[in-house]
């Protein structure tokens, strides 16, 4: 649940985002631009946030009156070991001392909604995070890491926890809408465990954008999941974008290694937050991301 | 001559209905102002049949702020409504001053009756303080459950299932005028010590809220399955285990007060004492979840297809027949959306004074749905089912009608052209 320091929204001063080359860094440069707001992204080649000293050379970078989006981490597909997690929370520890050096105006950490345990069929942000991996951990660990630290800095501290994010521009290919879309364009299969029966809520890549500016021009606080609210299954996915694709696609079934699980998200808590927010169909979404980019 | 001590709904419904019984009854509150406006008829509570009864039996009422008036009532009941806060948790300190107040002007050997609705254990400790004070006179001490309904008050007072009665000793006999008043209404008298009696009126009611959460639950299955709850609800009904009567209207979420006050009431004696209580929690979030049901709906069918609209409110109460708006998902809904143009109507509710700028209030339903995208029928409102919906389509800008609790007729309204939502379908 989010609570507004800002009624109204208010342009925030310059925004500075952590990961410059992620997935949704991009999408929000793009978005940030397009509102005519300051921003400045820093990958890792500008400052690794892991390396020693990174902590106070990003404070020396930041000013009292910015808006700081933590976005930057190694996402699974870069590990799923203690090393990527150690090095996960070192960025994390690097942005804290930043903060204790420059405290800024505002502070966004983009999470995951891995911390919630994928038993939860429906979620919101009431529901009890409960990591059950060390990714989920690292998430939780970071927003704490992060929290306490905001906190000591007095700096307003934001936490955002996207669901599975679709879209052009996907560096993860992980398992459901990008995955399918691009094995559907280039040999004409999408590949399915089981019957692909698992519901889950895939979130437009816009819409995440959308929703952190929102967050930043309200001065937001407090934790809020981004999600559509809709929840499709991997079938009726794959369905869509064979439909959508230039060509013949078969669909393919691998043995499942797992029981199913389904996920939806009660998005009461992002309507309350962002009336005004209105989030972008499956049916919106995948025509643009088969589209031309 | 019997006393009531506490003008709120509790007091009024309780001291009108005894009158009504042939009872002489003083009706006590130490604010003057609200004493002399019940005196002339004019009283701050909205229930069916209330001005009747008074009309027919307001001769063996008086209304006073006069403490001296209740010496010579030999049974005197304290029926303060308890206030709660905005989690739901009970005030009683108005309720116990109240009583510390004027138990000194009450008659020797009265037997004092509390009908508040309090926590276990307060009786008990409310009785032992009054004993130990050598200015407090009165005889027996008794708390004896209500189980009014808001809309549906007097008609419960009048005609009561029961009286469960909670004593410092269940097998002694109640005092001659106790006794007398319940065999005036002809219903059974359980009589258990303190706690039973006041934990009886939570079991009521966590009894309902199971209901009214399994209800819930389901109706949502079958909105998403293409089930029918309308459809089902006549085989529970039938069925000896769930009856008749059982609360199986699917609505959003539980308001009012009362319940939820339980349910908060329950969880802090189960953090005290260690018990179980999961099953409270997950019917707290559903009720929440419940709550905005409307919300979702508004936000799929009209936020996110038209720009800019002025939507339509039939009622704010938290349920019909009632002007009570506490924790009413018609006003949650307009607190959600800042940012909506509402036009809004109830026939006896208000809103609250600040943050519904972008409410408007009509006197009339009708002119409510002129130039407006959608109406939302928030509060089933007898008159509002009394309106045709072709009247309704004649007037509405555009086509949607969201109608959580079928106060409309569905087939009219979807022979209106009407893009009609219920709950459970």
């Amino acid at each position: 649940m989010l609570t507004h320091r800002n009624a109204s929204p208010v342009p925030p001063g310059r925004v500075v985002i952590l990961g410059a080359n992620g997935f949704i860094p991009r999408a929000l440069a793009a978005r940030l631009r397009a509102d005519q707001v300051a921003w400045v992204a820093l990958g890792s080649a500008q400052l690794d946030l892991t390396a020693p000293g990174a902590g106070p050379r990003l404070g020396a970078l930041l000013q009292p009156g910015d808006s700081v989006v933590m976005a930057a981490a190694l996402t699974p597909d870069r590990g799923r070991d203690p090393a990527t997690l150690m090095k996960n929370l070192r960025m994390a520890e690097s942005v804290a001392l930043a903060l204790a050096a420059q405290p800024v105006a505002h502070l966004v950490y983009l999470s995951s909604d891995a911390v919630y345990d994928w038993r939860h069929p429906l979620v919101s942000e009431a529901t009890p995070p409960t990591p059950t991996d060390l990714y989920s951990t690292m998430h939780l660990a970071r927003e704490q890491v992060l929290g306490t630290a905001a906190a000591a800095a007095r700096v307003p501290f934001c936490v955002l926890r996207p669901c599975a994010v679709y879209g052009p521009g996907d560096t993860h290919n992980g398992y459901g809408p990008n995955r399918f879309a691009r094995s559907a364009l280039a040999d004409g299969k999408i590949r399915l465990f089981g019957g692909g029966e698992e519901m889950r809520d895939h979130v437009w890549i816009d819409d995440v954008a959308a929703v952190i500016a929102l967050a930043l021009a309200h001065g937001s606080t407090g934790h809020l999941n981004v999600v559509s609210g809709r929840s499709a299954s991997f079938a009726e996915v794959a369905a869509q974008i064979s439909a959508l694709a230039p060509r013949s696609v078969t669909l393919e079934f691998l043995p499942r290694a797992g029981p199913v699980t389904h996920r939806h998200f009660d998005p009461t808590a992002l309507l309350r937050a962002f009336p005004a927010h209105r989030p972008t169909a499956l049916a919106t979404g995948l025509p643009r991301l088969l589209g031309p980019a | 001559m019997i006393g009531f001590i506490g003008l709120s709904h509790l007091g009024l419904n309780y001291s009108l209905a005894t009158a009504a019984h042939g009872f002489d009854v003083v009706a006590f509150d130490p604010d003057a102002a609200l004493a002399a406006r019940c005196a002339g008829g004019d009283f701050p509570i909205e229930e069916p049949g209330f001005r009747e009864l008074f009309a027919a039996h307001r001769a063996r009422l008086r209304y006073t702020a006069d403490p001296a008036t209740l010496a010579a009532c030999d049974l005197v009941f304290y029926a303060l409504d308890i206030r709660t806060n905005e989690h739901n948790e009970s005030d009683t300190g108005p309720l116990t001053e109240l009583i510390e107040r004027t138990a000194p002007a009450l008659a020797a050997g009265a037997t004092v009756v509390l009908l508040s609705q309090v926590s276990p254990g307060y009786t008990r400790a409310l009785a032992a303080r009054l004993a130990a004070r050598p200015d407090v006179r009165v005889g027996a001490f008794y708390y004896q459950v209500e189980t009014l309904i808001f809309g549906a008050a007097v008609q419960r007072a009048m005609e009561p299932e029961r009286y469960i009665v909670g004593a410092a000793n269940p097998a002694a006999p109640v005092p001659a005028p106790f006794a007398a008043w319940h065999a005036a209404f002809k219903c059974p008298v359980l009589v258990m010590r303190y706690e039973s009696a006041e934990l009886a009126k939570v079991a009521i009611n966590f009894f309902l809220v199971s209901s009214v959460s399994t209800t819930n639950t389901l109706a949502e299955v079958c909105e998403a399955i293409g089930a029918d709850w309308t459809e089902i609800v006549p085989a529970l009904r039938l069925d000896r285990r769930i009856g008749p009567h059982a609360y199986l209207k699917p609505g959003l979420g539980i308001a009012g007060g009362n319940l939820e006050r339980d349910l908060v009431t329950v969880r802090n004696l189960a953090a005290r004492h260690g018990t179980d209580d999961r099953v409270v929690a997950a019917w707290q979030a559903n009720s929440l979840y419940r709550r905005d049901w409307v919300l979702r709906r508004v936000q799929r069918e009209l936020l996110a297809r038209v720009r800019d609209p002025l939507v339509a409110v039939w009622g704010v109460a938290y349920k019909q027949d009632t002007h009570s708006i506490k924790n009413s998902p018609a006003v949650e809904l307009l607190r959600a959306l800042p940012g909506v143009r509402f036009r809004a109507h109830d026939p006896a509710a208000r809103l609250p004074e600040s943050g519904f700028t972008h409410v408007t209030t009509v006197a009339d339903p009708l002119p409510a749905l002129d130039g407006a995208e959608a109406l939302l029928v928030m509060t089933p409102w007898r008159v509002y089912g009394g309106i045709a919906p072709a009247d309704i389509a004649a007037r509405l800008r555009g086509r949607l009608v969201i109608d959580p609790h079928a106060a409309l007729d569905e087939k009219a309204c979807r022979a209106a052209g009407l893009a009609y939502h219920r709950l459970g379908c």
